[in-house]
């Protein structure tokens, strides 16, 4: 597939390179052709020194034939700019911003555009394993809002039900739990037994509480 | 009427002041500390807010509701765009004006980003400029819909191809109307039928490619060749 990335930053020359050992062909953008310095060595694709915004630098980078367009550069208002012209003037289906200032992500959002907040999504998994090395998150859906963890069922718990785990909690669900090799959906009558990995579906403020909760004593 | 405007370069500043001296009232937000000590001196305190322009929990905190009009004059383009989508999609300003610091992104100053009206400085300084030059002794007395059009004066020189024939009869319609002519000090409001002297001033009404004819009607019958053999 073609993709257009704008801004050869950090962020924009690691995505070029993954793009391109998948196999597809980009055309990275940046003002400034210093940047194309932080492009992988074995990077085969066709750089464009320009602006992003300025007439004419999008169809030189081949907008009409693009599958997608990914606007990485240090600017938020650059990347919604950048992003919501490919989606409204040149119809491009797949367009993702990325949000560089966590504190303009309403900026972004309020283009009604895909958006990765690389910063704010660093300093929360940093924030998550710092706080709670025991829980492991599998999976992470949008900005890292709702994530999937694996925790391990703890003695306190051995012999209860499910339900009476997670029943309390409002922002966390279950969705897989895995005994012996192997899984199940489970129901909240279904007991616990140490060891147990149960995965859940949960906000950061969900995961948090059902930690509280599998460390505290069993209630009498 | 409350104009909200966000950047407090030299553009913002000099509106915010030209706006407060009509009593219109102004908010203007602007977050560059270099900055804010100079507009602190240029401006009334209550009228400066501290913030970044295109954050919207500042916009609101420095009334965007209330505004009427939201001028977008950061000196960063797609700043000044993101500001205007912000202010119409949601805060619902009714009328957004947004400046463009590099021609080149002009194209993007439409209704896609919600700009109502959009001032290409370069671009208007330049036409300007272009037009001092070519216009002679023409003297703009004032500019309507952003230099488009525009009122002028000009004297009428010996020789001109325009004396003697009926204003009706200039080919003129459409492009530009002699409003006025002063003769010996006396102002008249001319007629179809009404001719030019030599040393008549005029006053007239028109858009660029009428002040060009009009200027060609007016021009000497030919123009003096500087440091030349030609002299009159």
């Amino acid at each position: 597939m073609n993709f257009i990335v704008v801004g050869c930053g950090r962020v924009g020359a690691e995505l070029c390179y993954h793009l391109f050992k998948r196999g597809h062909q980009i055309v990275v953008v940046d003002i400034n052709k210093e940047s194309f310095n932080r492009l992988h060595p074995d990077f085969r694709g066709r750089t464009l020194e320009g602006e992003g915004l300025a007439e004419g630098v999008l169809e030189r980078a081949g907008i009409h034939e693009a599958d997608g367009l990914a606007a990485v550069t240090n600017s938020d208002t650059l990347n919604a700019v950048v992003a919501h012209a490919a989606r409204t003037i040149y119809n491009i289906p797949n367009v993702v911003a990325r949000n560089y200032d966590p504190n303009l992500r309403s900026v972004i959002e309020s283009f009604g555009l895909q958006t990765v907040g690389s910063t704010f999504w660093g300093a929360q998994r940093v924030e998550e394993l710092l706080m709670s090395p025991s829980q492991r998150m599998v999976y992470s859906a949008g900005n890292g809002e709702v994530e999937v963890y694996e925790i391990q069922i703890s003695d306190q718990w051995d012999g209860r039900t499910l339900g009476e785990l997670l029943d309390p909690l409002k922002q966390c669900y279950p969705v897989a739990l895995s005994r012996a090799g192997h899984s199940f959906l489970p129901e909240s009558t279904m007991k616990l037994q140490t060891g147990d990995m149960l995965d859940v579906s949960s906000t950061f403020e969900g995961i948090g509480a059902l930690t509280a909760r599998l460390s505290q004593e069993a209630e009498a | 009427m409350f104009v909200l405007i966000a950047g407090g370069g030299r553009t913002g500043a000099r509106l915010a002041n030209l706006l407060i001296n009509q009593n219109y009232k102004v908010h203007l937000v602007e977050n560059r500390r270099e900055l804010l000590g100079y507009l602190h001196q240029e401006l009334p305190t209550e009228v400066i807010y501290e913030g970044n322009p295109i954050d919207p929990s500042v916009l609101e905190e420095a009334g965007i509701r209330e505004a009427h009009a939201l001028a977008a004059v950061t000196s960063n383009d797609s700043a000044n765009l993101a500001i205007c989508y912000l202010g119409k999609t949601i805060f619902d300003v009714p009328r957004t004006i947004a400046r463009v610091n590099n021609p080149n992104n002009a194209w993007l100053f439409n209704e896609n980003f919600h700009v109502d009206v959009s001032l290409n400085s370069a671009d208007v300084f330049a036409h300007l400029i272009q037009e001092e030059m070519s216009l002679g002794d023409m003297m703009t007395i004032f500019k309507i819909r952003r230099g488009r059009y525009s009122v002028i004066e000009e004297k009428v020189p010996a020789g001109a191809k325009a004396i003697g024939i009926p204003l009706k009869d200039m080919d003129l319609a459409e492009h530009c109307v002699i409003a006025a002519i002063i003769r010996d000090g006396v102002m008249t409001l001319p007629r179809g039928d009404s001719t030019l002297q030599a040393e008549d001033e005029i006053i007239a009404v028109a858009s660029s490619e009428g002040a060009q004819r009009l200027s060609d009607l007016l021009a000497f019958p030919v123009y003096p060749i500087r440091n030349g053999k030609k002299k009159e």
